[in-house]
């Protein structure tokens, strides 16, 4: 990667977070990680004190979300996102437990990049994240800017 | 209305009828029995009418037998002679009639007896006179029928006959009267009898409208009732829909909310497999450093004794930790699933049945091959549903036939169709092992099986067949004995019902 691109972990399971992340580094991904268990903490991170997303403003960030928060869905995260001029061009990849097609199709609508479901197989699920890892070490991530 | 007013007026109607016919038979009787009466009164009028008629025939022949005979002795005219031989002759004759006329009576008799006597000797005087006078000897007639006058056969005639007349004119009065009386009778009889049966009648009438009335209200409830039954089967089915819904929105959840711990709890287990691997191998090298053997450059390492006795266990508890919630997750899968098919709307099309289940026969060709499985599709009603679910009902049905059937026996699977009253059933028959009847409920259950636990499953189909069924409208039910195949009867409307739960949201 030319940028060093924050993985920006949305995901209120910290057991999850801790699996997901060691699976991650285990493909060699060695970029910063920044774990948010609730939907409120990860938007103020996110769009900044202000809302605007200004605070983002030319770093490079990849989105891992979860559907199920205790605050809030992942959905309205997803659609801010989106919506936000800063923010819309950074990768959003939805990991969740969640397989309901409605609810993938719905992603994706909302301009969702990758969709997910966490397997309950755990090698199956180490596998996927290793992948996943190995997709991060290639892809290019636009610095949240326009 | 309660029923013992109901009983009463029933009862109170049929004695009001009974007596209305009754007072007609009473008053019909009654009017044959008078008007014979007041026949028989008339008559008897009549009757008196003639003897007065008689007793003045005979004075009157009397009277013209005397006076022909005075006649003739005062002229000799033969003429006179012819008069008096023909009111003689009659004489007799009228007396006889009245004497018949008279018979009933005794004070009549008597009177007869006497007139008889007076009439006689009146006769032979008016004979003897006659006599007399064709024997020239006019002046002893004369003298004769003077004396004749003063024997008192004359007086006795007159009295006797005044007497008849004025026991005849009693009689006629006596028997008018009751002549009258009878008349009167009989008609004020009809006239009560009518007015009973017009009352009897308008008793009735009140019955029959006020029967008719409670009658009118008793349908008034009825509707009531029927409508009230209606909005609240309707409101009982939306509570029923809304509690339906509230499960399926209730079991989502949480199996979807046990997914997120079952991750992490399969996460950690096979990191902590991971973790045994390199503790026991560091067991393994600390063991065979400490006894002086060279750790070998790569591979395994053995253990030795209660080390090797510590890492099976180790293996042994994650294998059955794993193994848990592998089926823990299958479980959850298969309510999710569920809960999907509750949600999923339908979408109702003619369908072409027999194609359809030869389309599915087709698909398990392979598995009823393998079986030695025959299946059989008879002629099947068509019927508007929706297809999707249809192929689900069928194909877990002959799938459960062909996967159940008796080892050793080639399996004979039979799916046929009949209609009744707007229904399509099915049966879906086989000649496998059976169910016992005691389990016929228990299979329906979801996550519940029976009989020998040989093959592979989650115990869902059959509960999701029934819920598929129940959903489009149907039934679903199971005849089967152990050993002696099953029978499978699914009963599905045959055109697509409005009211069907098209969707449970």
């Amino acid at each position: 990667m030319t940028l060093p691109v924050s993985i920006i972990m949305i995901e209120d399971d910290e057991g999850h977070a801790r699996l997901i992340e060691r699976n991650i580094r285990r493909s060699g991904v060695n970029n910063e990680i920044i774990p948010f268990t609730n939907g409120t903490d990860a938007m103020r991170h996110l769009f900044g004190a202000d809302g605007s997303g200004l605070a983002q403003k030319g770093n490079a960030l990849l989105i891992l979300l979860d559907l199920n928060l205790p605050d809030m869905t992942g959905i309205d995260i997803l659609r801010q996102i989106k919506e936000n001029k800063y923010l819309k061009s950074s990768p959003v990849v939805v990991l969740t437990t969640t397989d309901d097609s409605q609810e993938i199709k719905r992603c994706y609508e909302l301009g969702c990049n990758v969709y997910i479901t966490k397997p309950v197989n755990y090698e199956n699920f180490a596998n996927a994240i290793r992948q996943l890892g190995l997709f991060f070490s290639v892809i290019q991530v636009p610095p949240a800017a326009s | 209305m309660n029923a013992e007013a109901q009983r009463r007026r029933t009862v109170l109607q049929t004695l009001l009828l009974s007596a209305g016919f009754f007072v007609l038979v009473a008053i019909s009787v009654a009017s044959i029995l008078l008007v014979n009466k007041s026949r028989e009164d008339n008559s008897w009028v009549l009757h008196t009418v003639e003897a007065e008629n008689q007793i003045s025939t005979l004075l009157l022949e009397i009277r013209r037998a005397e006076s022909a005979t005075r006649a003739y002795l005062l002229s000799g005219g033969p003429q006179f002679l012819k008069e008096y031989q023909i009111a003689a002759a009659s004489v007799p004759a009228a007396l006889d009639q009245l004497s018949r006329l008279t018979r009933d009576n005794p004070v009549q008799i008597q009177n007869m007896a006497k007139l008889r006597k007076a009439v006689e000797q009146r006769l032979t005087e008016f004979a003897r006179g006659i006599d007399r006078v064709t024997n020239n000897d006019v002046s002893t007639a004369v003298t004769a029928l003077r004396n004749g006058t003063s024997t008192g056969a004359v007086e006795t005639i007159a009295e006797v006959g005044r007497d008849m007349r004025a026991e005849e004119d009693r009689l006629f009065r006596e028997r008018t009267e009751t002549a009258d009386r009878t008349q009167l009778l009989a008609s004020s009889v009809t006239i009560a009898g009518s007015g009973l049966v017009l009352a009897l009648a308008f008793g009735s009438v009140l019955l029959v409208r006020q029967s008719s009335r409670a009658r009118d209200l008793a349908e008034t409830r009825l509707r009531d009732a029927n409508l009230n039954l209606e909005a609240t089967v309707d409101e009982r089915t939306a509570d029923l829909r809304e509690a339906n819904n509230e499960i399926q929105r209730f079991a989502y959840i949480v199996s979807h909310d046990l997914r997120s711990p079952l991750v992490n709890i399969m996460g950690f287990t096979s990191e902590l497999e991971e973790l045994s691997g390199d503790i026991f191998r560091r067991i393994g090298g600390l063991t065979q450093a400490a006894t002086g053997v060279p750790p070998p450059a790569a591979g395994e390492i053995a253990l030795e004794g209660p080390d090797q006795q510590l890492s099976a266990d180790f293996s042994e508890a994650l294998g059955f930790i794993k193994s848990s919630i592998a089926k823990m997750d299958r479980l959850i899968s298969a309510i999710l699933n569920l809960t999907r098919e509750g949600r999923r709307e339908f979408v109702p099309v003619q369908i072409d049945t027999r194609e359809l289940i030869e389309a599915i026969v087709a698909t398990l060709a392979h598995q009823a091959s393998e079986a030695q499985a025959e299946i059989h599709v008879e002629p099947l009603p068509n019927i508007v549903s929706d297809r999707l679910a249809l192929e689900q009902i069928f194909s877990n049905l002959i799938d459960n036939g062909i996967k159940y059937l008796k080892s050793g026996v080639p399996g004979d699977i039979r799916i046929r169709g009949r209609t009744k009253l707007g229904y399509a059933i099915f049966e879906i028959t086989d000649n496998g092992r059976g169910i016992d009847p005691k389990d016929h409920q228990r299979i329906f259950d979801l996550f519940r099986r029976a009989g020998t636990q040989d093959k592979p499953g989650q115990g869902i189909g059959l509960a999701h067949v029934r819920a598929l069924v129940r959903r489009l409208g149907g039934t679903m039910s199971v005849s089967s004995e152990l050993n002696a195949g099953s029978t499978f009867v699914i009963t599905l409307p045959i055109n697509w019902n409005a009211s069907n739960r098209n969707s449970d949201q």
